[in-house]
């Protein structure tokens, strides 16, 4: 008896041990997952829904290789509803709980100041796909990337332009009361400044809001020559419609996040003129790479057209899984594998749909050059044409006609 | 000669009558049912979603008249629906503040509902003068937004001849005054709820059509609107439509002049000072609230 049951304990050990092999086996082929902020609700979940095209893009690209070390790469999504209390909470969730190795996304300047600074106290890489504020990665923090120009370099060819072409004697400011768009006030006041331009107002508006005729009223008794407009594409495209309403001329320049899809459905030939500084993957189209994106894209989502948003997305998720790679191999202890991804992210030199990628030392982009644009109507409708500087220009600046000799 | 106060105030005036639209109907079901009911801008939301459906089907003018009445009619079904098997099986149960609590989480299932059925994608509804502007002797604007704003000033005069001259319209205002003494007069009071409550919810619908031609459409659209509402229904005094009316003048004119000489940053923020002053000063309201107490 006393046999038997030392036999039914071995085989019962016996099956343990398979079944535990078997976890194991089951944990080798878990999907690695990769944690993504970004306002998946809210009134900027449209550009969120396009950034999150752009990395699905990316994601079944690799899985179709092979995945990451023979595991399949899964995003886990943390919705920021841009704000920053929300994205504060939202990455916490995605760090202690899913315990993700790193996280990527993230859009609105304001949120990603406050998501960083979590990700660099609990010593998680973090790459930053959408955001613009200097903030971000000029507080030392060496946790944090960001696969997207800065407001400086965004702006840096706009400012040439307006020093040496436009030369405005009068400009006026209309923005968001966000970090997105007082960042950008700060640099474009500098600027006007330098080349000696007179600032007639500067006006604020909500994330939300609908109405401007307030604002563009009071531009309108001021007739600026050259009118900042610091918005997305909502708000972007409603101060467009709504100028026009007004009769209100001017040369509207923007940072180039408004110019979506969504954008030019809403505004139709209303944005002629407008401007911005822009990373449209499909104005490049002499580089292979950038052209070989948009055509995998419009295979992927048919009839949609990569705007700015989905190739930042793209090139955001194919930064993070380039430097796990090149990690080696995870060793399974949570803040060795964050280190490593850390150090490999670092060292990052990959061409992507933006361009060459490539970190300096506060972990900001450099190589990613962003060029100011013009809405032209060509066939009655709206495209974007880069205009400045002459070497890489496809078209020259229109001047902006007033609202009755517009021939649409 | 164009001045630029003129111009604010008359910005104010016409953003003031599609708020007063929203409003009149928030104001209704609270004086007759009391109901504050917070998913009322997401009928206007509703409305400017089936607008954008009908004018895939029909665009121009007709498009817009149709899109109009089809909201009109859409949104005061689902009100019908809404008031008959949500609100009226809680209103003899429970509390106040249970039935605040339902119309909080109607808000929340209508946005969400609205983001997965229509997308997060924001829209406009065809403007069918093309955004065409207008100069007056004193100021510019749209022809669309002179529309919306003849368009608002009809539809209110039709409801305060259709509160004060049908026998439906004296009912309702009787059991906004005293319910039980119009229970004690033969009036169906069951049948007086959804009534108002169709009204209000297509006066909702009519705005949001209104304010989705002017503005965008998009499944958040309703939240803005619904606090303006309050706003304006304190203001004006809370179940008191000729308060609502004021109100929501006041409110637009208050907002766009404030922005103009005082601060951009704060013109939302002016509706709710408003609504603080008020119940400090005088807690009733402008016009005074219901006077059934």
């Amino acid at each position: 008896m006393v046999k038997r049951s030392w036999m039914v304990w071995m085989a019962a050990m016996v099956i343990c041990f398979s079944l535990m092999g078997n976890h194991s086996q089951l944990k080798a082929a878990e999907p690695f997952s990769i944690g993504i902020l970004g306002p998946f609700t809210g009134s900027l979940a449209f550009n969120a829904e396009e950034m999150k095209k752009g990395m699905m893009l990316a994601v079944d690209e690799v899985n179709a290789k092979g995945g990451v070390f023979g595991r399949k790469v899964e995003l886990i999504y943390g919705d920021t509803e841009a704000k920053p209390d929300k994205g504060v909470a939202a990455v916490k969730k995605l760090i202690t709980r899913d315990k993700v190795l790193v996280v990527g996304g993230g859009y609105a300047s304001s949120v990603n100041i406050a998501t960083t600074e979590v990700c660099q106290n609990e010593k998680v890489p973090i790459v930053v796909a959408i955001a613009i504020s200097p903030t971000i990665t000029n507080r030392g923090f060496d946790y944090v990337f960001r696969t997207s120009p800065n407001s400086p370099q965004f702006l840096s060819g706009m400012n040439d332009w307006l020093e040496k072409v436009k030369k405005p004697k009068t400009v006026a400011f209309l923005m968001e009361n966000t970090d997105y768009g007082r960042d950008g006030e700060k640099i474009w006041s500098a600027q006007s400044k330098k080349i000696g331009a007179k600032e007639l107002a500067h006006l604020y508006f909500e994330i939300g809001d609908t109405d401007f005729t307030t604002q563009i009223s009071k531009l309108k008794e001021l007739k600026p020559e050259v009118t900042f407009n610091i918005a997305s594409t909502t708000e972007a495209a409603l101060i467009q419609k709504q100028a026009k309403e007004l009769n209100f001329v001017t040369q509207w320049i923007g940072v180039g996040g408004q110019f979506t899809e969504a954008y030019f459905k809403m505004c139709g030939t209303v944005c002629q003129y407008a401007m911005g500084s822009s990373l449209e993957p499909t104005l490049a189209m002499k580089n292979p790479i950038v052209a070989d994106f948009v055509k995998r894209y419009e295979a992927k989502y048919q009839k949609a057209r990569p705007g700015i948003f989905s190739s930042q997305g793209y090139d955001n998720i194919m930064v993070i899984i380039d430097a796990i790679k090149r990690t080696g191999k995870l060793t399974g202890d949570l803040q060795k594998d964050r280190d490593a991804i850390r150090d490999a992210l670092r060292k990052t030199s990959i061409e992507l749909s933006q361009g060459k990628i490539e970190f300096d030392k506060n972990g900001q982009v450099y190589t990613v050059v962003p060029s100011p644009v013009q809405v032209h109507i060509v066939d009655g409708k709206p495209q974007l044409s880069i205009i400045y500087p002459p070497d890489r220009a496809g078209a020259a600046y229109q001047e902006p006609l007033p609202w009755g000799k517009r021939k649409i | 000669m164009e001045s630029l106060f003129l111009q604010q105030v008359f910005n104010g005036i016409i953003v003031g009558s599609v708020y007063c639209l929203i409003a009149i109907g928030l104001t209704m079901i609270f004086g007759v049912m009391k109901i504050a009911n917070f998913a009322h801008g997401d009928f206007s939301m509703l409305g400017a979603y089936f607008a954008i459906y009908f004018l895939l089907l029909i665009s121009g003018w007709v498009g817009w008249i149709g899109a109009l009445i089809i909201a009109g009619i859409g949104v005061g079904l689902i009100g019908l629906l809404v008031e008959r098997f949500l609100f009226r099986p809680l209103l003899t149960r429970w509390t106040d503040i249970d039935i605040i609590m339902v119309s909080i989480g109607l808000f929340i299932f209508l946005e969400n509902g609205a983001r997965l059925i229509f997308g997060t994608a924001p829209k406009m509804i065809a403007d069918p003068f093309h955004s065409q502007g207008i100069n007056l002797l004193f100021f510019s604007t749209s022809m669309i937004r002179l529309l919306c704003f003849f368009f608002s000033v009809v539809m209110i005069i039709f409801l305060q001849m259709f509160l004060t001259k049908t026998k439906m319209g004296v009912a309702i205002r009787a059991t906004s005054q005293n319910r039980n003494a119009s229970l004690l007069m033969g009036i169906n009071i069951n049948f007086i709820y959804s009534i108002t409550f169709v009204v209000g919810s297509v006066l909702a619908g009519l705005g949001g059509v209104l304010y989705g031609t002017i503005f965008a459409v998009f499944p958040m659209m309703g939240a803005m609107p619904t606090l303006k509402a309050f706003a304006i229904t304190i203001l004006g005094g809370m179940g008191n439509i000729r308060g609502a009316i004021f109100g929501g003048f006041i409110l637009g004119i208050a907002e766009t002049l404030g922005g103009n000489y005082i601060s951009m940053q704060y013109k939302n923020a002016i509706g709710f000072i408003i609504i603080i002053l008020v119940l400090l000063i005088i807690p009733q309201g402008l016009f005074g609230g219901r006077q059934n107490k």
